[in-house]
């Protein structure tokens, strides 16, 4: 039973943080608009993945391994690419704004909102059809009753949301300046997990060097050092069980796994050391430059 | 990046996970799959058969423990992950479903998501290569339905160009036989594989003679069109010794039946491609590319400027010929490249575009292409080199496809 929750809320909880933050976005905009297109496209992508996952466990053709790695890879890369291209365009703007202009321009700040909707999207579709598959299979279930598997299921991926919604909730409350670079931060960081989970999923499909696959022949030591065995950076599932609620609750946050690649951690912190520092430094920039502009 | 970039790299991304599923399916519960019982629980697994057949295997994995598990079906060197299914809570049973072909490989859990897995098992298929995987159907179907847009354009250009000959309106027939070829030309191999249909349609006059087959179809058209040239040709010491009693203008009955034969051969091509039962192997794809490239080059193909011998539209005859085996070996890159290919496609695109830019020079289709006659030896030694040069490379495709 907990397991079984808390595999809803681990594959829930990123996605959950995500729109969370892009509800909040538009909510200190007061773009109401903005957030139904969200609520919009977060509805299309669990939809859609309900759907093809109740078509390939009950229909005529199952997914095959390889292809279902390679979506939800790509997916999470591309959604770490609109996210943090979201977050610096938002800086961009924000930038030099003064006062009594600043409402104005804040509503330009997020468009039309489909883009935003866009990313909610596709951070709910990246592992939607995994999830939908795990749900629907609980439906199949035969030691508990499947209906309650199937609503212990639901349940995790409602914990999800409940935590992203009070981080909804919590960032409405932060002061307008300090809003705008600590949600920042905070996308950063969940779309750095994002891009780790995305490295995994396509060293599995065997995409790109790993674990799972041998190193070439007559590879020289730095180069077999990306493949088999070698491949892995660390495991401590021994001291964080990989099932446990600690587990999951860095994972769907950090992006951290008890056992990581090293082509994964590569990326986690590749990602953060550019992009974290050039944000803040610009976001302090920009702060300041606003100031001086002023009487 | 704006917001129109970041929705064309959506409907991008939409579109190759569209492909991706498209291409990833497997058959869930096929007539011939086997399904396999896995039992797994917090300690490993157990697979209740340790052989299978190739082909489509359902491995059902009933976690019977208390930690979430997952189950592998790994390659010979324990690496490698052919298939895998995740998130199996205690309680529940999750399918497996793979294509796999004959081979050592090893079936694994992770009870808790836990290390390498535990339970490593050695699991062994036998019976036949699997003949073709999902992504290889996808290319034969791929170029099947290349072949049909071909015989469906064949049927009209054909029908106008036997209405012009049958109404005797000469000019319009001669202007119009080398398009009516067009298509043909470009699916030529295929064609070949309808035992009598090819010999009806585009056998030449020597060769029907050799077989002692009727002279009929387009070339038999031909030489009624342009008959002073044939009559010229067949005097030359050389085909002198060919029978000339059929060396006479055609009368319009005979032209009626000659037309309506070659109008219902092609009809008859063009439903035979269209039928159910039609399907190519993609052998026959890869060796029917290297067969419209041999055609031209073949003694009594386009390079010597026998294939129209008296209306010497050779250049377009190549040119369709080049273009058909360029499809094909379109159709067939990304596989040649999966199996590490990439030298040999690069080499081809270089090749398929030097050998078109060439003919190119000659004219076009619309425009019209100079009469072979006019290409001189040297020209012609030109063209044969830049043919060699895509020929060579094409012989090792086959190889390079299907051989892996």
């Amino acid at each position: 039973m907990i397991a079984t929750l808390l595999i809803g809320l681990r594959e829930g909880l990123e996605a959950a943080l995500v729109v969370g933050v892009l509800l909040a976005y538009v909510g200190k905009l007061n773009r109401p608009d903005a957030a139904r297109k969200i609520w919009l496209g977060v509805a299309a992508a669990i939809l859609l993945s309900l759907g093809l996952g109740a078509i390939l466990t009950y229909g005529a053709y199952g997914l095959s391994f390889t292809a279902q790695e390679a979506i939800g890879g790509s997916l999470s890369i591309l959604a770490v690419a609109m996210v943090t291209w979201m977050v610096f365009w938002m800086l961009k703007m924000s930038r030099g704004i003064s006062g009594e202009l600043r409402g104005q321009v804040d509503r330009a700040l997020v468009g039309s909102g489909w883009a935003v909707a866009l990313i909610g999207f596709v951070s709910v579709a990246r592992e939607g059809i995994e999830t939908a598959l795990f749900i629907w299979a609980t439906t199949r279930a035969s030691g508990t009753a499947p209906l309650v598997g199937f609503l212990t299921a639901i349940s995790g991926i409602l914990i999800a949301i409940a935590i992203g919604w009070a981080l909804y909730k919590g960032l409405l409350r932060v002061n307008l300046t300090v809003f705008f670079r600590w949600t920042g931060v905070l996308l950063l960081v969940f779309a750095a997990g994002v891009l780790a989970y995305g490295i995994h999923d396509l060293q599995e499909a065997g995409f790109l060097p790993g674990p799972f696959v041998a190193a070439p022949e007559g590879a020289g030591p730095v180069v077999a050092a990306w493949f088999g065995e070698a491949a892995w950076a660390f495991n401590v599932s021994h001291i964080i069980a990989p099932d446990g609620l600690i587990a999951v609750i860095l994972k769907g946050t950090l992006g951290f796994a008890p056992e990581m690649t090293k082509l994964e951690v590569l990326a986690w912190a590749g990602y953060l050391i550019i992009t974290l520092p050039l944000f803040l430094v610009r976001s302090y920039a920009g702060q300041h430059a606003t100031r001086k502009e002023r009487p | 990046m704006t917001s129109s970039n970041l929705r064309n790299a959506a409907a991008v991304a939409a579109l190759s996970a569209t492909a991706l599923l498209l291409a990833g399916c497997v058959p869930n519960g096929a007539p011939n799959a086997t399904s396999i019982a896995v039992t797994a629980n917090d300690e490993g697994c157990e697979v209740a058969n340790a052989t299978g057949t190739s082909g489509t295997l359902t491995f059902t994995v009933q976690n019977d423990g208390t930690k979430v598990t997952e189950f592998y079906l790994l390659g010979s060197n324990k690496l490698t992950i052919v298939g895998e299914v995740e998130n199996i809570a205690p309680g529940t049973s999750r399918d497996l479903t793979v294509q796999v072909g004959p081979g050592e490989y090893f079936t694994a859990c992770k009870p808790g998501m836990i290390g390498a897995g535990v339970g490593h098992a050695a699991f062994t298929v036998s019976g036949d290569a699997v003949a073709t995987t999902p992504e290889e159907d996808a290319v034969v179907a791929q170029y099947v339905a290349y072949v049909k847009t071909q015989t469906e354009e064949l049927v009209p250009r054909v029908g106008e160009f036997v209405a012009a000959y049958k109404a005797g309106n000469d000019d319009e027939a001669r202007a119009l036989f080398p398009i009516a070829r067009i298509n043909y030309e470009r699916i030529e191999p295929t064609a070949e594989q309808f035992g009598d249909l090819d010999p009806k349609i585009d056998y030449r006059k020597p060769g029907a003679i050799e077989e002692g087959l009727p002279f009929t179809g387009f070339h038999r058209i031909e030489q009624d069109l342009w008959l002073d040239r044939a009559i010229e040709n067949y005097s030359q010491p050389e085909k002198n010794h060919y029978p000339k009693d059929d060396l006479v203008a055609l009368t319009p009955e005979e032209r009626a039946t000659i037309g309506d034969q070659l109008v219902a051969d092609i009809s008859e091509l063009n439903d035979k491609v269209r039928s159910p039962d039609f399907t190519l192997t993609l052998a026959d794809i890869t060796e029917g590319a290297k067969g419209l490239l041999d055609e031209v080059a073949a003694p009594d193909g386009k390079l010597p400027g026998e294939e129209n011998e008296f209306a010497h539209t050779d250049l377009y005859d190549f040119t369709a010929n080049v273009e058909g085996a360029q499809v094909a070996f379109d159709t067939v890159r990304a596989l040649l490249v999966a199996n590490g290919g990439e030298e040999l496609a690069t080499e081809l695109d270089a090749r398929f575009v030097d050998m078109l830019d060439t003919l190119a020079g000659y004219g076009s289709y619309e425009a019209g292409f100079v009469s072979y006659d006019t290409v001189d030896a040297t020209k012609r030694n030109e063209l044969a080199a830049k043919l060699t040069a895509l020929s060579e490379p094409m012989s090792r495709l086959t190889a390079g496809v299907v051989g892996s």
